[in-house]
């Protein structure tokens, strides 16, 4: 846990020391996605491209909670949570039945069609204007209308969650859920129902993603089409393989870099995403570990496929 | 039968054999390479803008749809000789890992080159008009596009079904070791058909081409799509690749005159029913 308690710290610090509570929100509403990512790929061996479907539709039920049921902040959260927990499962138990490329290319296609409707069911959405105009978010009669103040109710909620996170790969459903990235036919001959794991692996990653998008959606009073599009499901598994797609740890720190350098370098660079893509080959080719191995910090060099 | 149906039929069945050149590119290259290609689309996205190039410098169409393909079936064979070779093995997580990395490679190099701006050109002279369908008419040029990617598609099949390197390539899928033991450099064939695989990607855009135009991100719509052909059909059969692809334009066609806001998600919802029925498509083994 000492490691945990250096990461709280760094987090708890980090607007006092860097002044961009914004920028540094939402390093970790992203760090939240690529965390859940890495839930699927590094622990159960799945790799989901359409990890941006389960943001949306959290981030989506939370504004409309917010705006149609003027419910409090926190409750908006939980119903956004536990709608991407339930897309997760649905997507999940369809997704999981195509075994390994087939499993990827649907979560794929339903990151997809997810988009379409959220383009054109625009009395809920917003279509591609985005949906604006949320109730500033207050907690008890608190405002957070306030960068660093919302920064604080994020860290406190993503810190939870990630401790939630490790504590749940320790656990017997964790070694579980590797048992069946190991060796998936051997785990149910054992007995275990294999399909309920991964259904309830997605549902797990989905909550984390839903919560993610709610997070982000109160940052800037604002849900952009853009948080149900595939490019942000691209963008998180550049992220979580570049930081480290062997622990929990690197897929934030992957979070931490990508928001920072695509911050930096599109001031710098137009065309920036160029670099990432060759570094992201590169890292692919010969450097699996990512930057999380690079201190020697990989328990596991990389996921396994 | 009313001729906007046919018209919107006819549209879907040209549409579909489109979605089923490139479904035919992405299975070939699963099915006999074991290699999930998700930068398909970007392949078929940088094929239209070879096309374009084309033009812009020599007006010439026809001369377009043969360099393009080629332009990008020689990038395809760099790309398995440099990269894919070295990924094969180990499992299908990093060779779409790698693969999505290209995405974002060829997706920024199209912005660097050729602008983010769309881009169009016309429809070649020659196929100007239409074939008058009563009171309505069809155009001549989406004809020809439908008459040469199936044509192509024939083609590959046959060059795998009927002559003597698609049975080695055929055999290599079977047992790699053993034909490599007969003397023959496996590895070589493997790289050409992948090279084959995304030259007909490049074709499907350059034809695309004068119908649509280019844009930068143009090959991520075609990907979501071609995934559903595929998954429809059956990842790695050649005919599923061309049931699916013509049942998706069809299934698109049919719900643009029903519901035009429904017509993309439709195509997933097929999936979906497919994907409930027989989890690995209509021609998929196993």
């Amino acid at each position: 846990m000492t490691r945990f308690g250096a990461l709280a710290a760094l987090i708890l610090a980090a607007p006092l020391v860097l002044r961009y509570p914004t920028l540094e929100t939402q390093i970790l509403t992203f760090g939240l996605l690529t965390v859940a990512f890495y839930l699927l790929l590094g622990e159960l061996g799945f790799l989901s491209f359409g990890q941006a479907t389960f943001n949306g539709i959290g981030a989506y039920v939370t504004a409309r909670i917010l705006i149609d049921g003027h419910a409090p902040l926190l409750a908006a959260l939980l119903a956004g949570t536990l709608a991407g927990a339930l897309g997760a499962a649905l997507i999940g138990a369809l997704a999981t039945r195509g075994r390994g490329v087939y499993g990827v290319m649907l979560t794929f296609a339903f990151n997809e069609m997810a988009y379409y409707i959220a383009f054109q069911w625009r009395a809920v959405t917003g279509g591609d204007n985005g949906l604006g105009n949320l109730p500033q978010p207050t907690l008890f009669g608190l405002s957070l209308d306030d960068p660093v103040r919302y920064y604080y109710f994020t860290a406190v909620l993503v810190l939870a969650a990630f401790a939630a996170v490790l504590r749940l790969i320790d656990s017997p459903f964790g070694a579980v859920v590797r048992a069946i990235r190991e060796n998936e036919e051997r785990a149910r001959a054992i007995g275990f129902r294999v399909e309920r794991f991964k259904v309830v692996s997605f549902a797990i990653s989905g909550a984390l993603c839903g919560l993610a998008g709610g997070l982000y959606a109160g940052v800037f009073h604002f849900v952009p089409l853009q948080s149900i599009d595939l490019d942000l499901s691209s963008n998180i598994v550049v992220a979580a393989i570049l930081g480290g797609a062997g622990s929990p740890y690197g897929a934030l720190l992957g979070a931490a870099v990508f928001i920072v350098l695509s911050n930096v370098l599109s001031h710098v660079w137009a065309h920036w995403p160029l670099l990432f893509g060759i570094v992201f080959c590169a890292v692919v080719l010969f450097f699996r570990g990512g930057l999380w191995s690079v201190g020697g910090y990989g328990r596991r060099a990389a996921a396994h496929p | 039968m009313s001729p906007l149906v046919e018209l919107a039929l006819l549209n879907g069945v040209v549409q579909g054999v489109i979605y089923a050149l490139v479904a035919a590119g992405l299975t070939l290259i699963f099915g006999m390479l074991d290699i999930p290609n998700f930068a398909h689309g970007a392949f078929y996205a940088l094929g239209a803008y070879v096309a374009f190039s084309v033009i812009a410098h020599t007006g010439n169409f026809w001369l377009a749809i043969v360099v393009a393909p080629i332009v990008i079936a020689l990038l395809g064979v760099l790309v398995d000789a440099f990269a894919m070779r070295r990924l094969a093995g180990g499992g299908h997580v990093y060779a779409i890992l790698f693969t999505l990395g290209l995405v974002l490679i060829v997706q920024e190099a199209i912005v660097l080159v050729w602008g983010a701006d769309p881009t169009s050109v016309d429809v070649p002279a020659a196929l100007d008009g239409g074939l008058p369908l009563g009171v309505v008419s069809f155009p001549y040029y989406r004809l020809f596009l439908a008459l040469v990617a199936a044509l192509v598609i024939g083609a590959v099949w046959l060059g795998l079904q009927r002559t003597k390197a698609g049975a080695i390539i055929r055999a290599g899928i079977d047992d790699a070791e053993m034909v490599a033991c007969l003397g023959i450099d496996v590895q070589r064939l493997f790289t050409l058909v992948f090279g084959v695989g995304v030259a007909l990607a490049a074709l499907a855009g350059a034809l695309i081409l004068p119908l649509r135009g280019g844009q930068p991100a143009m090959g991520n719509e075609l990907m979501a799509v071609s995934f559903a052909v595929v998954v429809i059909g059956g990842l790695g059969s050649f005919l599923g690749a061309v049931v699916g692809g013509i049942v998706v334009g069809l299934t698109q066609a049919a719900m643009t005159i029903v519901y035009p806001a429904a017509s993309e998600v439709a195509i997933f919802a097929a999936m979906t029913l497919v994907i409930l029925i027989r989890p690995y498509g209509l021609f998929g083994a196993r």
